[in-house]
């Protein structure tokens, strides 16, 4: 009761002052996890997967929240916006995190300062499929169509912004094609839109769809990465199809709003850590196909800063087709 | 694994003890809020979210939905008792079971109507088992075009029920999908109507409306014409007689047909079922006469009508990810503060959760059945809390569940600014029900709008390639056209039906 | 009643015409798409149509003499209640934040019940209790919602 009243108190009276107090009691109570994603994307299943494993060393629930909407701002703002007292972490999606804050007209309430990464869980490259009888059975053929008959192919991504939006921006610039670009808000509306047949292609990430390749469901075009991908080791590459400029993934990794107690982040780099290095995470994230790329400290902080300048240059380019 | 087999194993999940007290507790509250006047299931349901944070999201959800089905039944027994419907759904039942009351036949109608209810639930769980895998691969079919298209049908078949209101029911869903784009922009991201006021960038909660527009509103108008104390009716027979029950099994059939056919349909709301399957049963009868003088086939419809609407309506629910009316507006959000969304893939990737809920709404009509038919004596005297505790009692539900979702004592004032909203419409005869659907559906509707644009390359022509969208658009065109000027021709048709 | 309901109704179309304003405000159509001032604009546009069609309707019923008038703001008796549940439920939020939940639950419950017709003392005593610190007490603990708590830590 007292450590609540005390959480609450310095929440609300002063929110960047550490009180050495509150981390020596931190965890007291339920963790939120804010996932800007809609349920059942991949985002929210690896969210869901470490906040399971990591409660256990945590002592206290970590409760997965989904605010979906506008490709992760709504849920962004909300990181952002929470009281930094550790009691609310989120997670960060990059770059769609970064093109946020660098498009004017979406007014974001935050920067890419407004956050502390603490530690990193997933690296989950760029997908392009169709519906399993689809015409296009290779990215050739799309990349042919969309030529022959510019804007009338529709190509979805997970949001404004998003990896998947540069990545048919990338695209686009590497084939000289025109797509006719649709926003959804996840995995799961792509799923409904491209399987219903309301849209030819989506631009998603491997860990999304990985399982519906095999059951002929959907057929895989290109994986946007350097390197197969050891879940799709019968896709290839961008670079292999000759578009060795599209290069596309989404990393996604815990952080708080900024003012959160160093030592309170410590805290949650240390339990958090060792769920994503655990042999039982890799198991679980292997099963739907979700690929580990732990990075913490000035390894993440680094690769934090350095995506925002390459982000910059995408989110011009598609402030350019406005 | 074949529907059959789902839901054997939802049935051995269900029955699991914890999960069976979630939902007996479920029950018992619902039957409560559907006890209490002035508490619909809208505002009930809200406001016993707060009570589901702490459960894993099975259990939350079976909790939810038996205190949905509770609050749907509870209202039977005010109406029966004192002419007073706990909600909409229960308007039909006063007609005639308030009259078997003052005949002293006040147990013959509760009976059949926890019978009917028992019976319409039922099959309509049963008849959800086959129709939902079906429907789920159906919904795939349903692209941004049809979801615009069904979202506007369902506003304006509220809206048609609003009768020679149409104009002022029109203008609410208006004001209500206005107030539901406060916030980001769902597509974009850009804020709009948010004057920089952080609380809103989020949206305007959906609970601290409810909250407000039902809870507050009701209590404050309730707080104006004196009420103490509630009428003892006195119940004279606890069974209907076996004449009665063989009665009512073709009306019990009847309004189990007309209720889940009309669930299927999303935004008909649970008034229209009841009200159709009464006017069935009237036309049916041989003696139509009696109709509105106690005659038992007429709270046996509605009743039935009103619980087989109830589970049929979780059929868009949970295979399209539709909310059908108010309250299951609120499920829905509740589904989704639980870290379910509800929608076509829903059945293929949580099976199990799914089943498992299906099975528990089989538990729950029976749990409902056990309980309801004992426990009426017990109900009533509830009735018999004076006004003053009540009214308190329901304030502090109504703050911590306003405050509760978000830690925003923002949300507190968003709540009683729309009690007050409330009360003020609710004397001004502005229909309330076409806002609350609205302020749901607005943010879906304007991102399938404009995904539909998207994906046409901006033009509207799109809809007139898509025959499902086109033949739902034209539904509320032809409607609306006809209450707006029509309105003569049908009004003394349906008074006459009622009186 | 007629009247009451021309002023909401001009209360309605006024917010319409406003979010008109607020929408054009936004990109209406850009080379991506409609823009976030697609709907609410078009949206605005019809409400503000339907509000202006319901005040000529409204404003053409004569008023019915059968019916009376009902009183749309509370009156009377009845209006003291209604007024003494507003203010309360106003004065609790102001007051959540700086003396807590417990305490100002407490004190709104017993107010209000004495407001609402209650004199017996020790009703209005243990009511108050239960619906302020048992409240609070099964909400915190068993339920894990989070209450507002005062600056002093009560």
């Amino acid at each position: 009761m007292l450590i609540r009243r005390r959480t609450l108190l310095a929440a609300s009276a002063a929110a960047t002052v550490a009180s050495p107090a509150i981390a020596q009691n931190y965890p007291r109570r339920a963790v939120q996890l804010v996932v800007a994603f809609p349920p059942g994307g991949s985002t929210d299943v690896g969210a869901r997967i470490l906040a399971a494993m990591a409660e256990k060393d945590f002592g206290q629930p970590i409760t997965v929240v989904n605010k979906a909407g506008a490709g992760g701002q709504i849920g962004f703002t909300e990181i952002a916006r929470a009281r930094p007292d550790g009691y609310t972490l989120g997670f960060l999606n990059l770059p769609g995190m970064n093109t946020i804050t660098l498009d004017p007209e979406r007014k974001a309430a935050f920067t890419i300062d407004s956050f502390i990464p603490i530690v990193n869980q997933v690296l989950d490259p760029g997908f392009i499929w169709a519906k399993g009888d689809s015409p296009y059975k290779t990215l050739a053929d799309l990349v042919d169509a969309a030529k022959k008959n510019p804007g009338k192919i529709s190509a979805c991504t997970t949001g404004i912004l998003s990896d998947d939006h540069l990545a048919i921006l990338m695209v686009q610039e590497a084939a000289k094609c025109e797509f006719r670009i649709v926003h959804f808000d996840g995995g799961a509306q792509q799923l409904t839109g491209v399987l219903g047949g309301h849209v030819d292609v989506a631009f998603d990430n491997v860990g999304s769809v990985f399982k519906r390749v095999g059951t002929g469901e959907i057929l895989g075009l290109a994986v946007t990465d350097t390197q197969r991908s050891k879940f799709l080791p019968q896709i290839p590459t961008t670079p292999e199809l000759g578009m060795p400029s599209v290069i596309s993934n989404s990393t996604r990794g815990v952080g708080a709003p900024k003012g959160t107690p160093a030592d309170i982040c410590k805290i949650v780099e240390t339990a958090f850590l060792k769920a994503i290095n655990s042999a039982e995470m890799k198991e679980k994230m292997d099963a739907v196909g979700l690929a580990l790329k732990p990075m913490v400290g000035a390894e993440y902080a680094k690769y934090y800063a350095d995506l925002q300048a390459q982000a910059k240059k995408y989110t011009e380019w598609a402030l350019k087709m406005r | 694994m074949d529907a059959l087999g789902h839901l054997l194993s939802g049935f051995a999940a269900a029955l699991s003890l914890h999960y069976l007290l979630y939902a007996f507790a479920g029950c018992i509250l619902g039957t409560l809020i559907g006890v209490l006047p002035g508490l619909g299931p809208a505002a009930g349901t809200a406001i016993l979210i707060p009570l589901t944070f702490s459960l894993d999201p099975t259990g939350a959800i079976i909790m939810l939905s038996a205190i949905y089905y509770g609050a749907m039944y509870g209202g039977t027994i005010t109406s029966v008792l004192i002419n007073v419907p706990g909600e909409a759904a229960s308007v039909v039942t006063c007609i005639d079971g308030h009259q078997m009351a003052r005949q002293g036949r006040a147990g013959s109608a509760l009976g059949i109507a926890a019978i009917g209810s028992f019976v319409g639930g039922t099959l309509a769980t049963v008849a959800l088992v086959v129709v939902a895998m079906p429907l789920a691969t159906l919904a795939l079919k349903f692209g941004p075009a049809e979801f615009f298209a069904l979202m506007v049908a369902g506003l304006c078949l509220v809206v048609g029920l609003a009768g020679k209101n149409i104009l002022a029911a029109l203008l609410m869903t208006v004001i209500g999908l206005l107030l539901s784009l406060i916030g980001l922009d769902p597509v974009r991201g850009a804020p709009r109507f948010t004057f920089g006021v952080e609380e809103l960038f989020d949206g305007i909660g959906f609970v601290p409306v409810v909250m407000g527009l039902f809870g507050v509103a009701e209590l404050l108008l309730a707080a104006e014409t004196r009420q103490t104390h509630m009428i003892q009716a006195e119940l004279k027979s606890w069974m209907p007689t076996r004449q009665e029950c063989k009665d009512c099994i073709g009306a019990i059939l009847r309004g189990t047909g007309v209720g889940f056919v009309l669930g299927l349909i999303p935004g008909v709301g649970a008034i229209v079922p009841t009200f159709m399957a009464y006017v069935l049963e009237k036309r049916v009868s041989k003696t139509p006469e009696r109709f509105g003088k106690g005659a038992i086939e007429g709270v046996a419809s509605a009743e039935t009508a009103n619980n087989a609407y109830a589970n049929a309506a979780m059929v868009p629910l949970l295979a399209l990810g539709i909310p059908s009316s108010p309250t299951i507006a609120v499920l829905m959000g509740a589904f989704i503060i639980n870290g379910i969304q509800p929608g076509p893939f829903l059945f293929a990737e949580q099976p199990k959760l799914v089943w498992t809920v299906i099975a528990s709404f089989f538990v729950g009509n029976v749990l409902l059945l056990i309980l309801n038919l004992p426990l009426v004596g017990l109900w009533a005297k509830l009735l018999k809390i004076p006004f003053s505790y009540m009214c308190a009692g329901v304030l502090i539900f109504c703050v911590i569940g306003a405050y509760g979702l978000k830690q925003s004592l923002f949300d507190v004032w968003v709540m009683l600014g729309f009690g007050i909203i409330g009360y003020l419409l609710r004397k001004l005869d502005f229909p309330i029900a076409p806002a609350i659907l609205a302020l749901i559906l607005g943010p879906m509707m304007e991102k399938s709008l404009r995904t539909t644009l998207e994906i046409s390359g901006g033009s509207f022509a799109i809809f007139l390639d898509r025959p499902v969208a086109l033949v739902l658009l034209a539904i509320p065109v032809i409607v609306i056209g006809f209450l707006l000027f029509k309105p003569r021709s049908l009004a003394p048709l349906r008074e006459s039906d009622v009186d | 009643m007629r009247q009451g309901r021309l002023i909401a109704t001009g209360a309605m179309l006024v917010f319409c015409l406003f979010a008109i304003w607020q929408s054009l405000l936004l990109s209406l159509t850009d080379r991506l798409g409609p823009g976030p001032g697609f709907f609410p604009f078009w949206l605005a546009l019809i409400g503000a149509v339907l509000a202006v069609a319901l005040l000529i309707t409204t404003f053409r019923e004569a008023a019915d003499p059968s019916v009376a008038e009902t009183r749309i703001l509370p009156h009377g008796d009845g209006g003291k209640r209604w007024l003494a549940i507003v203010v309360l439920l106003a004065a609790v939020t102001v007051a959540m934040e700086f003396v807590g939940f417990r305490i100002a639950m407490l004190a709104f419950n017993a107010v209000l019940v004495i407001a609402l017709g209650e004199r017996r003392w020790w009703v209005i005593a243990v009511f108050a209790i239960l619906g302020s610190f048992g409240v609070y007490y099964v909400f915190t603990t068993w339920l894990d919602v989070l209450l507002p708590v005062s600056w002093f830590g009560f």
